[in-house]
C-alpha cells in the first residue's frame, strides 16, 4: 500500500496523518540521541531523513485485526500508561527471576513443567503482541503458541509460575491498557476445544 | 572514596556483581534442568535481570553523558527483541512436537 492511499484509508483507527507526524518526531528524536550533535547542519539532515523514512515506513506499520475490519497503527497506544506498564512488568520481572533462581539453584529443584492454556480475545492486534512479549520476558513462563482466536500456550517452569499466570493480573492490565473488554477464560488440561 | 574507588564506581562494581550472579544462576539452570522447555527458562534469567543490572552499572559508571542513554536503550533493545527469539525457539520445537513433560529420571 503506498502511503498516499494510506492517507485516505477509512479503516484505520485514529488518525493516518497525526500517525505519519508522530514516526516522524519518533524517528527525529532518535536521530537527535543517536547523534548527539546539535548544529543546524545535522539537524536539517535528520529531519529531511526522518520525514522521508517515516513516509516510506508508515503503511509498513499498520496491522489488521483478527477479521480485517480495522486496521491499527502499532504506535499508537497511550505512550504514559504504556510506561507505567513497563515499569510494573520490571518489577514482575525481578520478582520471577528471584523465583527461578530459588527453584532451580536448590539441591532438590522444584520444578515440574507443564502446558497451560487460556484465551483472551482482544481487537488490537498489538494487545497480543504485548502481552505474548510480556508473557516470555518473565522467567518461568514462555508463550510457546498464540492463535488467530486468542487462545494462548503457555509453557511453565512449576505449579507456582503456572497459578501466578492464570490468576490474570497481567492480562487484566493490558486490557485496561489498550481499552478493551476483559474476556478471559482459563482451559484446563482435557476440555480442548 | 573507598579503597580508591569513587561513589558511582563502587555501584557499578556491586550492580555488575549483581549481575554476575544472575548470569551464573542462568548457566546452573542450563546444565542442571531436564529439557529443551525448561531450559527456555532459565537463559530468562539472564537476558533480563542479568542484562538489567549490568546496564544499570554500566550506567553509572558512565555518569549522565549521551553513551548512559545509548547504553539505556540497547538495553530496551534487548528486552523487545530478545522474547521473540525465545518465542520463535519455543514455538518452532512445539510445532515439530518434541515432549511438553520431560523424560523421567529414573529412567535415564
Amino acid at each position: 500500500m503506498k502511503t498516499k492511499d494510506m492517507l485516505k484509508d477509512e479503516t484505520i483507527v485514529g488518525s493516518p496523518k497525526k500517525h505519519l507526524v508522530v514516526l516522524t518526531i519518533v524517528l527525529f528524536a532518535f536521530w537527535i540521541l543517536l547523534s548527539g550533535k546539535m548544529d543546524i547542519k545535522f539537524l536539517t539532515y535528520g529531519l529531511l531523513t526522518a520525514i522521508i523514512s517515516a513516509w516510506i515506513c508508515v503503511p509498513l506499520l499498520l496491522m489488521p485485526n483478527a477479521d480485517g475490519t480495522k486496521k491499527y497503527f502499532i504506535f499508537d497506544v497511550p505512550l504514559g500508561k504504556y510506561a507505567m506498564y513497563w515499569l510494573w512488568l520490571l518489577n514482575e520481572v525481578r520478582k520471577a527471576n528471584i523465583d527461578v533462581v530459588k527453584a532451580v539453584v536448590r539441591s532438590e529443584m522444584e520444578i515440574n513443567p507443564q502446558l497451560s492454556k487460556f484465551r483472551i480475545k482482544f481487537d488490537n492486534p498489538m494487545a497480543y503482541t504485548t502481552l505474548a512479549n510480556s508473557i516470555t520476558l518473565t522467567p518461568g513462563t514462555v508463550t510457546l503458541n498464540v492463535t488467530e482466536d486468542g487462545l494462548f500456550e503457555v509453557h511453565a517452569l512449576n505449579d507456582g509460575f503456572a497459578a501466578g499466570l492464570l490468576e490474570g493480573g497481567m492480562q487484566e492490565k493490558i486490557a485496561e491498557l489498550f481499552g478493551e473488554p476483559f474476556i478471559y477464560e482459563v482451559i484446563e488440561e482435557g476440555e480442548e476445544q | 572514596m573507598m579503597f580508591g574507588l569513587a561513589w558511582n564506581e563502587i555501584i557499578a562494581v556491586i550492580l555488575l556483581v549483581g549481575s554476575l550472579f544472575f548470569f551464573l544462576a542462568s548457566a546452573i539452570g542450563m546444565i542442571r534442568l531436564p529439557d529443551f522447555y525448561s531450559r527456555l527458562h532459565a537463559s530468562g534469567n539472564s537476558e533480563t535481570m542479568g542484562l538489567m543490572l549490568a546496564c544499570l552499572g554500566l550506567v553509572f559508571y558512565e555518569g549522565p553523558t549521551l553513551t548512559a542513554i545509548k547504553i539505556v536503550i540497547i538495553f530496551l533493545l534487548v528486552f523487545l527483541a530478545n522474547p521473540i527469539g525465545t518465542h520463535v525457539l519455543g514455538k518452532a520445537a512445539l510445532k515439530s512436537g518434541h515432549p511438553i513433560t520431560p523424560v523421567d529420571k529414573e529412567e535415564e
